[in-house]
């Protein structure tokens, strides 16, 4: 009996020491902090990460330890319940546009206001790419990546057939209409369609209408407006005509490229790094245009872009230590191995991207003919994207729904802006 | 009584208290939780705003919902039928055979691979140009374009099958075990009356595995019903939410969406469906056993 009192007084003090540990453990442990932990939803990113964090530890003494999820919701759901506990991560990545906005209307985001002006200052930010980081008049986050989006091609399927990359609409069509008639299909689906099945859609309007791509993105416009529908039946019209690869293939883009099958894909310059990781080179193996508008009369060429912010938290368990890391992760020489370890652009105008293409992608871009529009993963509110993520999928799959899908995602895009002050 | 067994009736309640709250904290205080935001607007951030009946109001308004609900109960149909009644057809065949486990081996295997493994490997057989088509055009035979994936509810079928491959085993074992514990003397005493085959089955083994397949089909109605991971990884609901299924519009709804209240009256309706299918099942059991 005694034995088994004893073992039952031990099982529970145990018991106790782990709870109290387990409690204790989990808290901000504040002070200043040597090792910082950068939470993020780019899982495949760890490498690049990795080497970011010897790095900053050798230049400012500073060290960093990704956290990387693989599943964006579940990312999203951890982030959003560690502004409710008390483990806060000391750094993390997010979206621009209304997902930023949200956060930060919480009170939850730390005011990096003071780092722009600088950077802006330094020159190591740009003026232009400010609005996107901006709330109520203040900034929030600096970015952690930028990247452009527009169109991968198969220098090797051009050059068989004897095309050039196309600089208007009608030259894009008939590169299009040439590819189909030797039996080559022009585009590859960016996939997964479930994520990225937006891509086409965003393309069409921007360079159409970017004004209503704008308003459409801030509950201004309605989803069933006569030009929204045109550019569907646009679409409607290249995926009748065979231009499109079956939205059923799960393969990456990058694999039918090293298989010779994939003539182009539109896609963010991101895409670079799936290219490089199987072995193909840019400028010899693939090259990169920019779309032109499918109006040719607007003034400026639209831009599709895309830009992720690396955050920290009002809370964070050492404010101190995240905000230095924000500082030096936006100078050139933390930028310069950023964008050249994952081969991809920088947000810092200053950095020499040691691929020529590329370099010449970022000129390009930074060129006063054209229009930079936020991508429609970051422009479009939550539950309106949700929506049409959905309905671009399906439209992929059967085109004739067209119009019901627009009226489904107007649903959503209502539905949101009944409860937010739209035009924010 | 011995004084160790009046001291364990005594504390009891003690002793069960720490699995009691175990369960509290981590299951029925978070379904409270949701019960309530159900009746709200949440996105996760800003405090719940009351909305009344709101979100069940737009639930039968949704004909996403409404395909969600058909898929479900083709789920619910597909496990009940598909892997139970064919795990029971190779347990029958096979559990009285010589060396019957060699036999049984290979139905079993796919049952040690995770939902989300399963997934992705179907979805490259299945997909356009998967092994799948491949192979019916190698064997020249229609359907070499076949889009298992594209179009619902085809889609659902065609996951129906794949997890028919993997769950098939696991109910065959289930069987198997049921009809090794069934008493050996009614079956030889039907036998000397002369049954046999099918008769035999029917009106003697059947009513005897009772116990084995009341848990059997109650395990896979409440799979049907609550199906997600495979439908998640394979097609995530798509295309165009043609493949949702409840579980999946929740998720999709409270975490991609971030519609917690809409994606909570969604999970209350799963679980009402849920708890209501299995309370009606059971008793039907329990009914069928007492009259008995």
């Amino acid at each position: 009996m005694l034995s088994s009192k004893r073992l039952r007084a031990t099982a529970l003090t145990l018991g106790a020491l782990l709870i109290a540990t387990g409690c204790g453990s989990g808290g901000g442990s504040g002070g200043s902090k040597s090792e910082l932990k950068l939470y993020n939803d780019k899982g495949a990113w760890k490498p690049f990460f990795e080497q970011m964090g010897a790095l900053g530890k050798q230049q400012t003494g500073l060290g960093m330890k990704p956290v990387g999820y693989t599943d964006e919701p579940t990312y999203t759901a951890f982030i959003k319940s560690s502004f409710r506990t008390n483990v806060k991560p000391d750094l993390f990545t997010w979206t621009t546009g209304g997902r930023l906005e949200e956060i930060v209307k919480q009170n939850q985001v730390a005011d990096t206001s003071a780092i722009w002006t600088d950077a802006i200052a330094s020159g190591d930010l740009s003026e232009s790419l400010k609005k996107y980081y901006t709330v109520g008049g203040k900034q929030y986050c600096v970015p952690l990546n930028t990247a452009y989006w527009g169109m991968f091609y198969n220098k090797k399927v051009f050059a068989k057939y004897g095309l050039k990359p196309p600089t208007t609409w009608a030259e894009l069509e008939k590169v299009a209409t040439t590819l189909k008639s030797k039996g080559q299909v022009p585009f590859n689906q960016t996939t997964p369609t479930s994520l990225f099945s937006f891509a086409w859609f965003e393309q069409l309007l921007a360079g159409t209408d970017p004004d209503l791509y704008e308003r459409l993105s801030t509950g201004q416009a309605s989803y069933t407006d006569p030009a929204v529908v045109k550019v569907m039946e646009r679409w409607k019209s290249m995926i009748d005509a065979g231009w499109f690869s079956d939205p059923g293939d799960k393969a990456d883009p990058a694999d039918h490229f090293k298989s010779g099958d994939a003539a182009m894909v539109i896609s963010g310059t991101w895409f670079n790094t799936s290219m490089t990781q199987r072995g193909l080179k840019q400028g010899t193996d693939y090259g990169f245009f920019f779309i032109p508008n499918v109006e040719p009369s607007l003034p400026k060429t639209s831009l599709v872009f895309e830009s992720g912010p690396l955050c920290s938290l009002r809370k964070a368990p050492d404010p101190e230590a995240s905000t230095k890391y924000l500082k030096w992760w936006i100078t050139p020489a933390a930028q310069e191995k950023w964008a050249n370890a994952r081969g991809d652009v920088s947000g810092n105008p200053k950095v020499k991207v040691a691929d020529p293409e590329l370099d010449k992608v970022t000129k390009q871009a930074a060129g006063p003919g054209n229009r930079l529009v936020l991508r429609y993963f970051e422009a479009a509110p939550a539950p309106v994207l949700t929506e049409a993520l959905s309905g671009f999928d399906g439209f992929l799959n059967k085109p004739d729904t067209y119009m019901k899908v627009l009226q489904k995602i107007q649903k959503a895009n209502e539905e949101y802006w009944k409860t937010h002050k739209a035009g924010s | 009584m011995s004084k160790g067994f009046a001291l364990y009736g005594r504390f009891r309640h003690v002793y069960v208290s720490p699995a009691l709250v175990f369960v509290a904290v981590l299951l029925y205080l978070p379904f409270l939780w949701t019960a309530y935001l159900s009746f709200t607007t949440y996105d996760g951030l800003a405090s719940p705003v009351f909305t009344g009946l709101d979100n069940y109001r737009r639930l039968f308004e949704d004909d996403a919902l409404l395909t969600s609900v058909r898929n479900t109960l083709l789920w619910v149909v597909g496990t009940v039928v598909l892997p139970v009644g064919l795990g029971l057809l190779v347990a029958v065949l096979s559990y009285d055979l010589r060396r019957g486990s060699w036999f049984r081996l290979p139905f079993l295997l796919p049952y040690a691979m995770s939902g989300a493994g399963l997934g992705v490997i179907w979805g490259f057989i299945l997909q356009p140009d998967g092994m799948a088509n491949q192979i019916l055009t190698f064997l020249g035979m229609p359907g070499g374009d076949t889009a298992f994936l594209q179009d619902g509810p085809r889609n659902t079928f065609a996951m129906i099958v794949v997890w028919t491959w993997q769950q098939l085993g696991v109910n065959m074992l289930l069987f198997v075990v049921g009809l090794q514990s069934i008493p050996k003397a009614p079956i030889e005493a039907a036998r000397i009356d002369g049954a046999s085959g099918w008769r035999l089955f029917r009106h003697v083994i059947w009513p005897l595995m009772r116990p084995i397949t009341t848990v059997v089909f109650g395990l896979a109605l409440v799979a049907g019903l609550k199906n997600f991971d495979i439908v998640w990884v394979m097609t995530q609901g798509g295309p165009g939410r043609s493949s949702e299924t409840l579980a999946v519009t929740m998720y999709r709804d409270v975490f991609v969406a971030d519609e917690y209240g809409y994606g909570s009256a969604v999970a209350v309706l799963l679980t009402t469906v849920t708890g209501l299918a299995s309370y009606v099942y059971l008793r039907r059991q329990a009914g069928r056993e007492e009259a008995r």
